[in-house]
C-alpha cells in the first residue's frame, strides 16, 4: 500500500514549499460497535468451583458436534454417553478431553514434602510420549487410544470421536471430529481501502530503549508525521490503531523488592509507574489523531485470569481526555465498518503452544477457530474466571479477522470455510522484539507487515530504514 | 480551578442535603444505604451461616424440601454448588435442559428461605 503510493511523490520533499500545504482529512469512522459484552465481568464472585465452566461447555457445544457428527457419519449414527457403553458396540460419543501429562507443573506434588522436590523449572513445552488422553463427559470418564493425535490435542477440547469399547476399559478410537468453523457472519465491509493497524508488544518500561525509537516511528507514521504526501494520504486511510497486549515489557513485573530489606526498597517505585507514564504519553499523540483500542496483556496492570477486564483510564490521564480512547477487554470482538475483528493477547495461543506438539502460532490459531472455542486450556492451565451461566470463549460466530498479538513471527492466512466463510487469521508479532506492526485492509481482507528498523550497532551506513 | 482558590468557610458539598451518618468511624463518602447493595448482590456469599428468616412465612412442607433436594442431585442440570438453585434453574433452561416449573414456583414463593434458595451443601465453603 504505501509503497506504491508513496514513492511518486518523494521528491515533493526537496521542494520550497507551498504557499497553502496539503491537507489530508482521515478517512471518517463510520461503523463501530463494540461487541466484548461477554467479556466484560461486572461483579466478580470467586466463591465457585470450575466444574461449572467445563459443564456449561459441554452443554453448550453438545448439540453442535452432535450434528457434525451425524453429517460426517451418518445419520444413523448412534450417539451414546459413557455410561451407556456397550462393549464392542460402535457408537459415537461427545465429550470434553483431558490429557493427563506427566511433565505439568503441579501445585500438589510442589508442596508435597515426601517428595522433597524442589520445583521444576518453567519448560517451553511440557509435552513427553507418555502423555495419555481421556474422555470426560458429565458423569463418566474413559481412556482414548486410536487414530487420534494425543501429541497435538490439549485439555478442555470438545470433540466427538467414533469407535467402539475395547475390552480392556479404553476406548479405541476410529476417527474423531471438532466443532469445525462457525456459522458466517454477513459481509458488510466498506467499499473503498480501509486500514487498521495492529501492534501488540510494545514493551514500554524495558532495560533496553531500542524499541522507543520504533515506536515513536509508529506513532509518527499513523499521525501523518512522516514522510513525503504520498505516504501522509495512505496514512489518512487507517482508521484505527488496535494495541494487542503487553504494553508494558515484562521487566515492570519483576519482584526483587519483596526479598530485599524493606529500608532498602522504601523510596524506589514500581517499574510499571514510569512506564505507564510512556504509554499514556505515547497513547495521547496516537488519540489526537485516529481512535486507538487499548488491550491488557500479560504484564499490564490489569487483572491476571482471563478475560482481563480493560485497564483503569485513571492511569491514563491525558490520554483517558481524549474520546478516541478505547479500553477494551482481553479477548476483544468488535465490528469495525461492518468487518468482525476477534482477537487476544496471545496468552490463550502460548498456552496451548506448550501444552501441544503443534509449533506454529499461525496453525494455533486456525486450530482453535476450527475446535470452536477460543482457549480450550482455560481453567486448566491458564487463569479463568469461573464462570457458571455460560462460557463466553465459545465462538458462536465466525469472525472475519481474527488475530492474537504477541507471536514471534508475522504471519497471516485467509481461510475459507464451506458454508462461506472467509477469515483473516492473523499473528500479530511482538513490536519489542520485531518491530513490526500489521495492517489490515477491510475492503478486502489482505493484510502487509509493516516494519519500522532504526539503526543497529553493527550496521555501517546508520540508515533508518522503513520497509513494507 | 482547585478548591483552595475558594478560601470560604461554605463548601460545595453544602448544596447537596445533609443525611445522618451511620456510624463515627464512616467515611462521609458512604452514605448509601447498605441494605440496598446486599439486596442486588445474587451471588452467594462465602459464609452464609446467620441469614435471618422472615417470621411471617410459614415453613415449607417437607414435600417440596425432597423435590429440590432432588432437583440438586439430578446430574442433568450441571453442577449444583456454589450458585443458588433459581441460578442453576435458569441457566438449564438457557441450556435447553427443560427443567420442571414447579422447581422455579416453588423457589420464587420462598424467596426468603435460606434452605430453600440455596443449594444443599452451601454451608460448606466451596
Amino acid at each position: 500500500m504505501f509503497s506504491e503510493q508513496a514513492a511518486a511523490t518523494a521528491q515533493g520533499l526537496l521542494a520550497p514549499p507551498s504557499a497553502e500545504p496539503p491537507t489530508f482529512p482521515r478517512v471518517a469512522v463510520s461503523g463501530y460497535s463494540d461487541c466484548s459484552q461477554p467479556f466484560q465481568l461486572g461483579e466478580r464472585s470467586f466463591a465457585r468451583q470450575y466444574a461449572h465452566i467445563y459443564a456449561v461447555r459441554l452443554a453448550g457445544m453438545r448439540p453442535g458436534l452432535e450434528r457434525r457428527a451425524r453429517s460426517r457419519w451418518g445419520n444413523d449414527v448412534v450417539l451414546r454417553r459413557l455410561s451407556e457403553l456397550q462393549e464392542g458396540e460402535k457408537c459415537c460419543v461427545v465429550g470434553t478431553l483431558f490429557k493427563s501429562m506427566q511433565l505439568q507443573p503441579s501445585i500438589l506434588q510442589e508442596i508435597s514434602e515426601e517428595h522433597n522436590l524442589v520445583p521444576q523449572p518453567p519448560l517451553p513445552k511440557y509435552i513427553q510420549p507418555s502423555d495419555e488422553l481421556i474422555l470426560e463427559d458429565e458423569l463418566q470418564r474413559i481412556k482414548l487410544e486410536g487414530a487420534i493425535d494425543v501429541q497435538r490435542l490439549v485439555t478442555g477440547t470438545i470433540v466427538a470421536v467414533y469407535g467402539c469399547e475395547q475390552d480392556n476399559g479404553r476406548f479405541l478410537v476410529e476417527d474423531h471430529c471438532f466443532a469445525d468453523l462457525p456459522p458466517p457472519l454477513p459481509w458488510s465491509g466498506p467499499s473503498s481501502d480501509r486500514y487498521v493497524l495492529l501492534a501488540s508488544g510494545l514493551g514500554l518500561g524495558s532495560v533496553s530503549g531500542e524499541a522507543l525509537l520504533s515506536t515513536q516511528l509508529l506513532v509518527d507514521v499513523v499521525t501523518g508525521q512522516l514522510g513525503a504526501e504520498g505516504e501522509q494520504s495512505c496514512a489518512a486511510h487507517i482508521t484505527r490503531v488496535i494495541l494487542a497486549g503487553n504494553l508494558l515489557s515484562q521487566n515492570t513485573q519483576s519482584r526483587d523488592t519483596i526479598n530485599k530489606a524493606k529500608y532498602l526498597t522504601k523510596k524506589t517505585q514500581a517499574a510499571s509507574v514510569e512506564a505507564v507514564k510512556m504509554l499514556d504519553e505515547i497513547l495521547l499523540q496516537l488519540c489526537t489523531s485516529v481512535p486507538v483500542d487499548v488491550m491488557p496483556g500479560e504484564f499490564d496492570p490489569t487483572n491476571y485470569t482471563l478475560p482481563q477486564q480493560p485497564l483503569h483510564r485513571c492511569m491514563l490521564p491525558l490520554a483517558s481526555a481524549y474520546a478516541t480512547l478505547r479500553l477494551v477487554t482481553n479477548p476483544y470482538q468488535a465490528s469495525l465498518d461492518g468487518v468482525r475483528f476477534l482477537g487476544t493477547s496471545g496468552q490463550n495461543i502460548s498456552d496451548i503452544f506448550k501444552y501441544s506438539s503443534m509449533d506454529d502460532y499461525l496453525e494455533i490459531l486456525e486450530w482453535t477457530l476450527l475446535v470452536g472455542h477460543i482457549s480450550p486450556t482455560a481453567p486448566d492451565t491458564l487463569g479463568c474466571y469461573p464462570f457458571y451461566k455460560s462460557d463466553p470463549f465459545i465462538l458462536t460466530e465466525c469472525p472475519h479477522v481474527y488475530f492474537c498479538g504477541n507471536a514471534p513471527h508475522f504471519q497471516s492466512k485467509l481461510l475459507q470455510g464451506k458454508e462461506g466463510q472467509r477469515v483473516l487469521l492473523l499473528t500479530v508479532p511482538d513490536f519489542s522484539a520485531t518491530q513490526t506492526a500489521c495492517l489490515v485492509n477491510l475492503h478486502d481482507l489482505s493484510c502487509q507487515p509493516i516494519t519500522f528498523s532504526s539503526f543497529g550497532a553493527d550496521s555501517e551506513d546508520g540508515d533508518m530504514e522503513l520497509e513494507h | 480551578m482547585s478548591r483552595r482558590a475558594m478560601e470560604q468557610p461554605r463548601r460545595i458539598t453544602d448544596s447537596f442535603p445533609r443525611r445522618r451518618r451511620r456510624g463515627p468511624g464512616r467515611p462521609p463518602g458512604r452514605l448509601k444505604n447498605k441494605k440496598d447493595k446486599d439486596k442486588d448482590k445474587d451471588e452467594v456469599q462465602l459464609k452464609v451461616r446467620d441469614c435471618p428468616r422472615a417470621p411471617s412465612q410459614p415453613p415449607p412442607d417437607p414435600a417440596l424440601m425432597e423435590m429440590l433436594r432432588r432437583f440438586d442431585l439430578s446430574w442433568e442440570y450441571g453442577p449444583c454448588t456454589g450458585i443458588t438453585r433459581l441460578q442453576r434453574w435458569e441457566r438449564a433452561q438457557e441450556l435447553g435442559l427443560s427443567p420442571p416449573g414447579l422447581i422455579r414456583d416453588a423457589l420464587l414463593e420462598h424467596r426468603d428461605n435460606p434452605d430453600v434458595t440455596y443449594s444443599l451443601w452451601h454451608e460448606y465453603e466451596l
